[in-house]
């Protein structure tokens, strides 16, 4: 369910990459999709009643099912990455509304590029 | 001393730039001269290195083998050119330049594939920093989205495959996929092949190209079309080496579409006008090459080739960036007889041409009749075709293009740089030279033709 849950958020991201021409919805698109990403990354990782992995005196064995713990140290990385190409991509758009004036791509005629 | 530093000092010097805005340029200049002298003095040992202590398959480790020793000598090489041209230009960009350079030599280096992920971030948010130069903000924009979009493609073929093999290593990750269908691994295999062509400028995924390069300056144009394609080529290589083995079905898709991208590319660039649309065109189309050539095994010649298309596309761009900014248009017509009053520069890019299209006397056609002959050995009769009509392609544009630089009544006014001019006639004499004489060339094949499979 949480996978079809990610994949659903990517298809929405995805789609509003292609159909919106507003830069700050682009930016907005582009999050959804990473967030979808992210979920799918920590649900590569997800076993339904799993605990932390971490050998103590009641779990000492692997067998337990363990959560595995790599895919949620990926997820900070890429978290932390997505923040910093939002962050380029909103001082862009700043850079954009300070050219043109607008932060429709449809408002900006092709001569002006 | 190990090659670690390669990575770790130029993220330093980036940290200390920002404290001393004054000395940012100087520490920009010192790394990226210390970092090829490194490679070039031979101080450091070819090993694996483990990093935090951890063991292969759990921990990261970087590769520095004979491949990446050659990669990371190519693209910091270049990388110091560029940057010896630019450093007192522009003087804002010393602090990202330092970062390019350690994601540049991380991508090499890495030998994991979720810190590949990392370095190739970090050298793509570089890019849109570096491409900012242009002052075309939506182009750069649109730069941000292909990328990130592209990135995350490569990010979830990534967990799909760690899903399947339970480990991030390379090498570990080669053994594991023996066993394992074709098919199951084909949708992952794909999600990275385009997540990494974006940023390798493959043609159905690289729409960014033209806003980007059609308005680079003697700068970004450089950077974006010499150093960092050499390095996302060479990444595309070490994949193919050492990571996936694709099967026959998967394999013609790949050989389809690439050849479709090499065509695509050549016909675009003959139908331009434009002197930088021209030249990006036909990068996109060599980097198609590449990967073919890198795909079907042969990749000693790639690597040459790589090396080669990097060097004279870093000329290229940076001449005719900086002629195209002065006269403020970059129409063929507008720039004929350039050459005239520059003969220098003239000799330099016409030798870097002609050796890009592989005439004899130069060292393009050393590479390209090697490659076209182990083609011929192994009857690959479809790839030959292809390089032979994109070479054929080719040379009728860019002939073109220099018929029209050198003979013509009028000459434009512009001034070249000493700089740049003198870049030229020495890539020109490096490239003669070494096409005249080959026997290193030859050697450099056969040594790497011992190595397959294992490359220290």
């Amino acid at each position: 369910m949480l996978q079809y849950t990610a994949i659903a958020l990517m298809m929405v991201g995805l789609y509003g990459l292609l159909t919106q021409r507003n830069v700050i919805k682009i930016i907005v698109s582009l999050n959804i999709l990473e967030i979808g990403l992210n979920i799918f990354i920590i649900s590569i990782g997800y076993i339904n009643g799993g605990v932390v992995p971490i050998f103590t005196s009641s779990y000492a064995t692997p067998a337990v099912g363990f959560v595995d713990p790599l895919p949620q140290a990926l997820v900070l990385t890429a978290i932390v990455i997505g923040v910093g190409t939002t962050a380029l991509g909103l001082a862009l758009a700043k850079n954009i509304y300070g050219k043109y004036g607008t932060y429709d791509l449809d408002e900006i005629k092709e001569g002006q590029l | 001393m190990s090659a670690v530093l390669l990575i770790v000092i130029p993220l330093l010097m980036a940290f200390l730039s920002i404290l001393s805005k004054k000395l940012a340029p100087y520490l920009l200049l010192l790394t990226s001269f210390a970092a090829f002298a490194l490679l070039i003095v031979d101080v450091l040992p070819l090993e694996t290195i483990t990093i935090g202590g951890f063991t292969a398959p759990y921990g990261i480790e970087l590769v520095f083998d004979k491949y990446s020793l050659f990669s990371l000598q190519i693209v910091d090489g270049l990388f110091l050119l560029v940057v010896l041209t630019v450093w007192s230009t522009h003087k804002k960009m010393a602090s990202i330049l330092l970062v390019a350079l350690a994601g540049l030599n991380g991508l090499l280096l890495t030998g994991d594939l979720f810190n590949l992920f990392v370095f190739l971030e970090i050298t793509a948010i570089s890019a849109y920093l570096i491409s900012t130069t242009n002052k075309q903000p939506i182009h750069t924009f649109n730069y941000v989205v292909a990328g990130t979009v592209g990135s995350s493609l490569y990010l979830l073929g990534l967990i799909l495959l760690y899903n399947m093999t339970g480990t991030l290593n390379m090498l570990d990750m080669a053994i594991k996929l023996v066993g394992v269908n074709q098919m199951a691994v084909a949708l992952p295999f794909l999600l990275m092949f385009i997540g990494l062509g974006v940023e390798a400028k493959l043609m159905p995924f690289a729409s960014w190209v033209k806003g980007i390069l059609g308005h680079s300056d003697s700068f970004s144009g450089p950077m974006i079309a010499g150093v960092y394609a050499a390095a996302s080529l060479f990444v595309f290589g070490r994949l193919f080496d050492t990571v996936f083995v694709i099967s026959d079905s998967l394999n013609l898709i790949i050989l389809l579409s690439l050849s479709l991208s090499i065509l695509a590319g050549e016909a675009m660039a003959y139908s331009s006008t434009k002197v930088r649309e021209i030249l990006l065109f036909s990068s996109v189309a060599q980097a198609g090459i590449a990967i073919l050539a890198f795909m079907q095994g042969y990749t000693e010649y790639a690597m040459l080739f790589v090396a080669l298309n990097a060097a004279s596309k870093v000329v290229l761009f940076m001449i005719f960036g900086s002629v195209a900014k002065q006269i403020g248009s970059d129409n063929v017509s507008d720039m004929s007889g350039l050459f005239v009053n520059h003969k220098w520069t003239g000799f330099g890019v016409t030798v870097i041409i002609l050796s890009l299209l592989g005439l004899p006397l130069f060292i393009g056609f050393t590479v390209k009749l090697g490659l076209l002959l182990s083609l011929f050995n192994d009857q690959n009769i479809l790839f030959i075709v292809i390089i032979l009509i994109s070479s054929v392609v080719e040379g009728v544009y860019f002939i073109k293009l220099l018929v029209e630089l050198w003979i013509s009544e009028k000459t434009p006014k512009v001034k070249i740089s000493c700089q740049a001019a003198l870049i030229a006639v020495l890539v020109a004499l490096v490239l003669v030279a070494l096409g005249v004489y080959w026997q290193p060339v030859e050697q450099f094949v056969d040594q790497y033709l011992s190595l397959r499979g294992g490359w220290f």
